[in-house]
């Protein structure tokens, strides 16, 4: 947990979480986490499993975006991803594939993402977030959900989501799906980025007016925190799949 | 398997069949591949019947029965070489070089011994099904030109679907493909519009598309409805891309997209 001043009256506090499949090992999550805490830039992005190199297709989107200061227009994104894919794509140049391993990269990587950017030092702190996919980002207050995007109901979630190609001749149809928002921040007010399988349970639990799915946050250390997941996969109330939480709140500045 | 389809006198049905198959198990693996890893989500059987009932994989996997993806991906019969038109993303076309594998070659010789078949396909799925009885039930394409030359099918078929895991029974799926110009009926609910008894026979023993099944259908623009029997009579090229690429589906993922503009080179 880590907390940064970020203006006269408003402070962040931050928790994350990064699980992977039950029975896998760390190495193996596609989910990934990028925080530039200085920029108040954050970002989850959830590699498409079946895609060729996925996992580092996630890790290039989200750690680039949190270290840029743009990209949170529709034209931006777009050059900013098709720039990412071309490099990812170099980075294969050279590689002996097998016939099948050729015709997955030929189509490229998919991950699904998120980002959002935090400006605590105006006079209206706000927020501005970019998605495509099913990686999501919740804004909620006191007991409101005032914004989920880009879904919005747990059973919009399917296994089918248009995700960030890294191949640009897929972004004509992909990029019309990208979705921006923004919103403004107060004191008390909890901005949660997750990966598919949390997000839909953490708006599930939220439309059956279960309040467990935030209570966990302030009553489990990490570990428990952990065991609190696992469970909740075992017990498929969760989807087994990677996970990945980034819980921010924003509060008021503490004096002295 | 001979002759060529109605309209299209170049083309033997055969031919065009092995294309079918070889596509659907290059689909196959694409879909079970990470990265450089292939991962052993199906078994394979590829059976075929005429003159022998037997395995229809030619090369490393020569009569083997049944074959797990990965090792289907690593032993095809050859691996050709072509070109494929692409799009390079600023609105126009590139071709670039792309490789594809084969496992089957073409067959078209001898009878129709389809009971034969059915029962080969049944004591495979009875194996497998020993090993794997709380799997995704297993799907069986069958796809035949004629009507049986070794008697009725209905009884074995049955003895198929009867098979299952804790998860559902085998899904049996028929596809006839006709050289007459008859009208093509696909995924019927009922027999009222089916020709003959042969027809009727077959109807009968497929299953009911499931949900996912149903999904992949209309992607691709087929008419299947709830309660549509997995069944083609009469069916036309179209109709057996539609027919494996539907039957495959059982992920719920997007048919793969196979009929691309490829220009063979070897």
């Amino acid at each position: 947990m880590s907390s940064v001043k970020q203006s006269v009256n408003l402070d962040l506090q931050l928790r994350q979480l990064l699980l992977p499949k039950l029975g896998q090992e760390v190495s193996e999550c596609e989910d990934v986490i990028a925080i530039d805490l200085p920029a108040c830039r954050f970002a989850v992005a959830d590699g498409a499993t079946e895609a060729f190199d996925a996992r580092k297709w996630a890790e290039r989107l989200a750690q680039q975006w949190v270290q840029r200061h743009s990209t949170l227009s529709p034209e931006e994104f777009r050059n900013w991803v098709a720039a990412e894919g071309r490099e990812l794509h170099d980075s294969w140049n050279g590689l002996s594939l097998s016939w099948y391993a050729e015709a997955k990269a030929r189509t490229g990587s998919f991950a699904a993402f998120v980002g959002v950017e935090l400006n605590l030092k105006s006079e209206s702190p706000s927020w501005k977030a970019i998605a495509l996919g099913d990686t999501c980002l919740l804004h909620r207050r006191g007991d409101l959900l005032i914004k989920s995007l880009p879904l919005a109901r747990s059973e919009s979630f399917n296994n089918a989501p248009i995700l960030v190609a890294s191949n640009c001749a897929l972004h004509e149809s992909s990029m019309k799906s990208v979705v921006i928002d923004s919103g403004n921040c107060e004191s008390g007010d909890v901005l949660l980025l997750m990966s598919d399988a949390v997000a839909s349970w953490y708006l599930k639990c939220f439309e059956n007016d279960d309040l467990a799915a935030d209570d966990c946050f302030f009553t489990r250390s990490d570990n428990e925190l952990t065991e609190f997941f696992d469970e909740e996969r075992l017990a498929g109330r969760i989807r087994n799949d990677d996970l990945a939480i980034v819980r921010i709140e924003i509060k008021e500045r503490s004096i002295g | 398997m001979a002759d060529p389809f109605s309209g299209d006198s170049a083309r033997k049905k055969s031919d065009f069949v092995a294309e079918v198959v070889n596509h659907t198990l290059h689909d196959l693996v694409i879909r079970c591949t990470k990265t450089e890893e292939v991962r052993n989500y199906y078994h394979v059987s590829v059976i075929g019947y005429g003159r022998q009932v037997g395995s229809s994989f030619a090369g490393p996997l020569s009569a083997r029965n049944i074959v797990p993806i990965s090792e289907v991906a690593d032993y095809p019969l050859q691996v050709k070489s072509s070109y494929k038109r692409v799009s390079d993303g600023a609105g126009g076309w590139v071709e670039i070089p792309v490789r594809y594998p084969i496992w089957i070659h073409p067959a078209s010789d001898g009878k129709t011994p389809m009971c034969e078949a059915l029962a080969r396909a049944k004591d495979i799925l009875h194996g497998w099904l020993l090993d794997h009885p709380r799997g995704f039930p297993p799907t069986v394409l069958h796809l035949t030109d004629g009507e049986s030359s070794d008697g009725d099918p209905n009884e074995i078929g049955r003895q198929i679907m009867s098979l299952g895991t804790d998860d559902g029974a085998v899904l049996l799926f028929n596809c006839h493909i006709s050289t007459r110009r008859s009208a093509k009926i696909e995924y019927p609910t009922d027999e009222n519009s089916l020709p003959d008894g042969f027809a009727r026979s077959l109807f009968e023993i497929s299953s009911k598309l499931p949900g996912n099944f149903l999904a992949a259908a209309a992607q691709l623009g087929v008419n299947a409805v709830e309660g549509s029997r997995g069944f083609v009579f009469n069916g036309d090229p179209s109709s057996i891309v539609q027919f494996y690429e539907i039957g495959t589906s059982l992920t719920g993922m997007t048919p793969y997209r196979w009929m691309d503009d490829r220009t063979e080179l070897a």
